[in-house]
């Protein structure tokens, strides 16, 4: 069978290709900060900056594909924009292993007992929520978040901001 | 749960499908209508599963160790791995007919990516960058408008669609010619639409430039084989 032989090729290399993912640094950092609704909303009301807040766990497995993302644009626009994750319904050690795996160097509260998403109007995990200055919310994305949603919305706040 | 995407990529692949039944009652393709529209879904689920494994792999994530990852389309494919894949599985299904096959799809995959494109209707997800143009989009509850580009890149493959059609029908003697000519516009539409996008990087765009190029050469190919078979 003239095409099994190419097939059967790009099966062992995929195979390669996925063995040889980079293995990701596992140091552990401090415990995560505990936080509930009434910390959060008194934060957001405070804030001059606009806010991207990130609600995830370490069991979640869209979470695993966005973590990567929110990190980026928090390198690209954290001077401007005040980047939080929040995790939720989870342990302290799993959080923690998920934040050293994918390198978060972003704010990240604990908020076992899932109080904060519900507060901000939200429900389920993950969900980003986007807020101008002063706490007004802006988006409010339910479910994994794609790169140009995040960019778009990112985008989003920042003229909004540099308008007002 | 919600179902957006996958409303998007069925409008895609059913405007190939229409596509390429046009084509067939136009008497411009031979072959079977089964075996093209195998082809059609074929080359589609081919692309999503590389473009979403190439994603995962580049940023850091074991496909084998998080299979359930996989799933999750909507964060993210690749969009040079995925047109690798629907090219490698036409190559290696049609290897006999290559050049008269990519011409038959050449139309019906432009078809399929102005759907692709338009589906952004249903997610929501038609708005570029922030833009004075008079047709410019605010999002609901903005004042800022922006260039509605995903809308731009369905017309545009529309367009393609229609020009390669048309083409088809007038008749090429260069086989091969159509199907590259293709990919110099699915290339060069991505390209021209692409800093209409918010990104956190620079986009694919050396995606965008290889597939014009390998698509030029394509041309080239076709016409000098074209050419030297007359002689």
């Amino acid at each position: 069978m003239p095409t099994r032989r190419p097939i059967a090729a790009l099966a062992v290399l995929l195979v390669f290709l996925t063995s040889c993912t980079a293995q990701q640094s596992q140091t552990v950092g401090p415990p995560l900060p505990d936080t509930n609704a009434a910390e959060v909303v008194a934060l957001l009301e405070a804030s001059s900056q606009p806010v991207v807040i990130n609600v995830w766990a370490s069991w979640c497995i869209p979470c695993r594909s966005e973590a990567p993302l929110i990190e980026r644009a928090n390198e690209q626009f954290g001077d401007d924009i005040r980047f939080i994750g929040i995790n939720v319904a989870d342990t302290q050690s799993g959080a923690r292993q998920f934040i050293a795996e994918f390198g978060l160097s972003f704010e990240n509260l604990f908020d076992a007992p899932r109080t904060v998403p519900a507060a901000l109007g939200g429900s389920g995990v993950p969900v980003t929520f986007f807020f101008a200055p002063g706490g007004s919310l802006v988006h409010y994305q339910p479910g994994v978040i794609d790169e140009r949603t995040l960019a778009l919305q990112i985008d989003e706040l920042l003229k909004r901001h540099e308008d007002s | 749960m919600e179902f957006t995407l996958l409303w998007a990529a069925l409008t895609g692949v059913g405007l190939a499908l229409l596509m390429a039944k046009w084509e067939m009652r136009l008497g411009l393709i031979p072959e079977k209508t089964g075996s093209l529209s195998d082809l059609l879904l074929g080359a589609a689920v081919t692309s999503l599963i590389c473009g979403r494994l190439a994603a995962m792999i580049i940023a850091g994530t074991n496909p084998i160790t998080h299979p359930g990852d996989i799933l999750i389309v909507r964060s993210g494919v690749d969009t040079g791995f995925a047109s690798l894949g629907a090219l490698a599985f036409v190559w290696l299904t049609s290897r006999r007919q290559l050049a008269g096959t990519i011409d038959a799809l050449g139309p019906a995959a432009m078809a399929g990516l102005a759907g692709w494109h338009a589906g952004c209707l249903y997610r929501g997800a038609c708005l570029g960058t922030a833009s004075s143009w008079p047709w410019a989009v605010a999002q609901e509850g903005s004042n800022v408008p922006r260039h509605p580009v995903e809308i731009y890149a369905a017309l545009l493959f529309l367009a393609a669609a229609l020009v390669l059609l048309w083409w088809r029908r007038r008749g090429v003697r260069a086989m091969g010619a159509i199907g590259a000519t293709a990919l110099v516009l699915a290339g060069a539409v991505r390209f021209v639409t692409e800093p209409m996008r918010p990104s956190l990087g620079s986009g694919p765009v050396g995606w965008y430039l290889a597939a014009i190029a390998i698509g030029l050469i394509g041309i080239f190919a076709a016409r000098a084989r074209s050419r030297s078979a007359l002689q």
